[in-house]
Parts: structure tokens; sequence; C-alpha cells
């Protein structure tokens, strides 16, 4: 069932208690882009940041973003609302993404959700705006021994070699690496899925 | 156990680098999803760089005004990026999201002129799946002139020839086509003549001595 409204990044949620089929309706920006330039820069960097929070370097975020564009320059119908233009990109990421992890790893290590990341392409805030992510992997971090939460810490936000943590924590390398691997398994635990 | 490989791959995370393609399992995906989580919170790298930005949009700029063709011209089988986009844009047009309607055409003023995205009864759509309800790939049917289908999969550790057959509504089964996986990943497009696609019931690929690999059914 669909719906569509002026008013751009709302979602209508049904009651919990209105059974288990459960759909979600996105009321769509219904202005339109007036050229493909237009729809470029209104949705290059969302999507660049999307992509880098679901696979974590610049070199694959920039390829998948840049596949996504050129994937979809081709069916897209300008006269289609921003809304609408959004949706469609955002299942094209999905469907790129999912292509590279199967490529990658042969595995789903992250997706997009076109339904709950719609509302990040679609949300009125400058494309340079933080995000919640470092505050999300705070909490998970919170959630950590010390040491675990340390490791992890000095590896990944404070950009230490594998070397240098371990001086740091005045272990050897070998124990930073078996500290690192406990604790990354022990934060997937604590979390589920990156967000943007 | 630590694998060798899997922690390359979180060292290459941690360092910010392209990682190295591996054959992971589930375990190993919980943790570098929770390493690539770490990663991309690290402040102040979210953002893309001005020189990429730009640079994508010339490559744009100029694949649009090369490629595309005018909105008149018929449909052709996709290859892969454009089959991908076939299998989104069919999602996006008969999935029932809150998104696109109708036939809409508007000049377009840096990129050319866009190819009209074919309506909803033009398009159909199937996921192939195994035996187990793994997801192997796609399907697409397109009606036009000409008409055709384009398929793409992914068969882990698979590498030799697939053959499609497809099905018709009335129980019988017409061979397409045979294709080529490597390394697991194949595609495969094909103009069809006389075959009325609304009869069109699903599609079967199986080896070249005859065992499944997958099925689709098209949606109604």
């Amino acid at each position: 069932m669909t719906t569509a409204s002026q008013s751009p990044r709302r979602s209508v949620r049904p009651r919990p208690d209105a059974g288990c089929d459960v759909t979600y309706l996105h009321l769509v920006d219904n202005d339109v882009y007036g050229d493909w330039e237009s729809v470029y820069r209104d949705n290059v960097h969302r999507l660049y940041r999307l992509m880098y929070a679901r696979v974590g370097n610049r070199s694959d975020a920039e390829d998948l973003t840049s596949e996504v564009f050129a994937t979809a320059l081709r069916p897209l119908r300008l006269s289609a609302s921003k809304g609408e233009v959004q949706s469609y990109l955002l299942v094209t990421a999905k469907t790129v993404l999912a292509s590279h992890w199967r490529r990658r790893l042969g595995q789903q290590v992250t997706t997009i959700d076109p339904e709950s990341d719609l509302s990040f392409l679609t949300e009125r805030s400058t494309p340079d705006e933080p995000s919640d992510a470092p505050a999300r992997v705070q909490q998970v971090l919170d959630a950590l021994p010390d040491r675990y939460r340390r490791i992890l810490q000095l590896r990944f936000l404070e950009a230490c070699s594998i070397k240098e943590a371990a001086h740091a924590m005045q272990v050897t390398v070998a124990n930073a690496k078996v500290l690192q691997h406990r604790a990354l398994r022990m934060a997937a635990r604590v979390s589920v899925e990156p967000g943007p | 156990m630590t694998s060798r490989r899997l922690s390359a791959f979180v060292d290459a995370v941690a360092a910010g680098r392209r990682p190295k393609r591996f054959r992971a399992d589930p375990h190993d995906a919980e943790v570098l999803r929770a390493a690539i989580a770490l990663r991309a919170a690290r402040p102040g790298e979210a953002a893309p760089s001005e020189s990429f930005v730009s640079d994508l949009f010339q490559q744009l700029s100029g694949r649009a005004s090369s490629s595309l063709t005018p909105a008149t011209q018929a449909a052709r089988p996709p290859g892969l990026r454009t089959g991908l986009a076939a299998v989104a844009a069919a999602a996006v047009l008969i999935g029932g999201t809150a998104v696109v309607t109708g036939s809409l055409n508007r000049p377009a003023a840096k990129f050319g002129v866009a190819v009209q995205a074919p309506d909803e009864t033009a398009l159909r759509t199937g996921t192939f799946q195994a035996a187990r309800g793994q997801v192997l790939g796609q399907i697409v049917a397109y009606r036009g002139s000409p008409s055709w289908v384009f398929m793409h999969v992914d068969v882990p550790n698979y590498d030799g020839p697939i053959v499609c057959m497809l099905q018709v509504d009335n129980g019988s089964t017409v061979a397409f086509g045979t294709f080529v996986v490597h390394h697991g990943a194949g595609q495969f497009s094909k103009i069809i003549g006389d075959v009325n696609l609304s009869h069109l019931r699903g599609a079967r690929l199986v080896t070249s001595a005859g065992s499944p690999v997958a099925m689709a059914t098209f949606a109604a």
C-alpha cells in the first residue's frame, strides 16, 4: 500500500497491537529534481556516508557509491518525486552492497534496509552533520570490560597499529591480537548493525 | 580459533584499507560487523572527499552523454550493472513500496535524456533460491519490442555451465539457454521471441549434468 504527502521524512508506524502484518508507510517528498545534477548533489554525500558506515573504508565506499549512481543512471526517471528517487537509490544501494559482500566474503556482513534507512537519505539535516554512530559505538564500548574497551578504542578510534596498541597496554603483540579478537566478539554480541 | 585471513581483514578495517576477500563464516561476519561499526565511528572520516565527489560527477556526466538512449528507443537486454538496476527498478515498481507511479517524462538537463523505465506490466521479476532457501540470484523478464530475459547468479564454489529452463504456466518447460559461471558468478541475457511473458511461471537452473541449482518463481 502506498501513500504520499508534502511532508518529508515521516513514518507512519502501526500501533503495536495492530497485528503481525506490519507495514511501515513513508510519507515521501513530493518535490521533484530538476535535473540529474540535482539528484547527484543532493544524495552523493549521504549515500557515501551510508556506504562508509556499512564497509568502514574509503576505497570500498567510493566504489560502491559510484556503482549505485552508475547503475541508477539509466533507468531513473527524473520526473519522479524526490522521495521516489531516493527510495530507488536506496533499493539500488541495497543490491549493490549485497553483491559486494557476496563477492568479498560470501556473507552478508552489513545490509541496507530501504525501510529503515530511507529516513537517512530524506532527512533535512546537512550532509556534513555528524551522525549518531559515535554515540552508539560508545554505548557498545561502555558495555565491555575495561581492557576490551581499551584495545578497541586504541585500534579503531585512535588509529593505533597493533604494535602501538600492545605497547600502550603493556602486553605482547600476540596478546593484543587475542584481546582484540575477544573484544570484537563481545562487541558483536552487544551491538547489532552499524548505522550511518 | 582466529583465522589468519579474518585477522588480516580486521587489520585492514582498523587501518582503513580495502580488505582482501576470503570465504567467511557467519561467526566471522559478526566480528567484522563490529569492527566496521567501530571503524566507521572514527571522528572526521565519514564524509566523502571533494575530489571524489567532483570526479564521480564528471564520470557520470560523460557516461550519461555517451550511453543514454532516447526514451522512444526500445529497451535492450542489460549488462550486469544495468541488470541489477533493472532488478532494483522492478523492486521499486512492483514491490508495493510507497513509491513510483505512472509514466513520467521530463527533460534531463545535464545528463541527457533518461530512458523511460518499463511500466509494471512490462517487467516480471523473480529470485533464484536453492533447495534450502539460499538466495542465489535474480531474474528479470521484460515484455517489449524486443522482449528479453536477464538473470544473474552467485553460486558459491561453482565453476561451469548452467542451463536455464523457463517454466510455462501450462506445466511445460522450455530450454532457454546455457551460460557459464566463473568463480561462482554468472549472468545471462537473451532476447526471447514468441513466448508470452504473462504465461511464464518461473525459471529453473540446472548443471549440465542435470543437477538442480536453483528455482525462481515470477511474482504475480
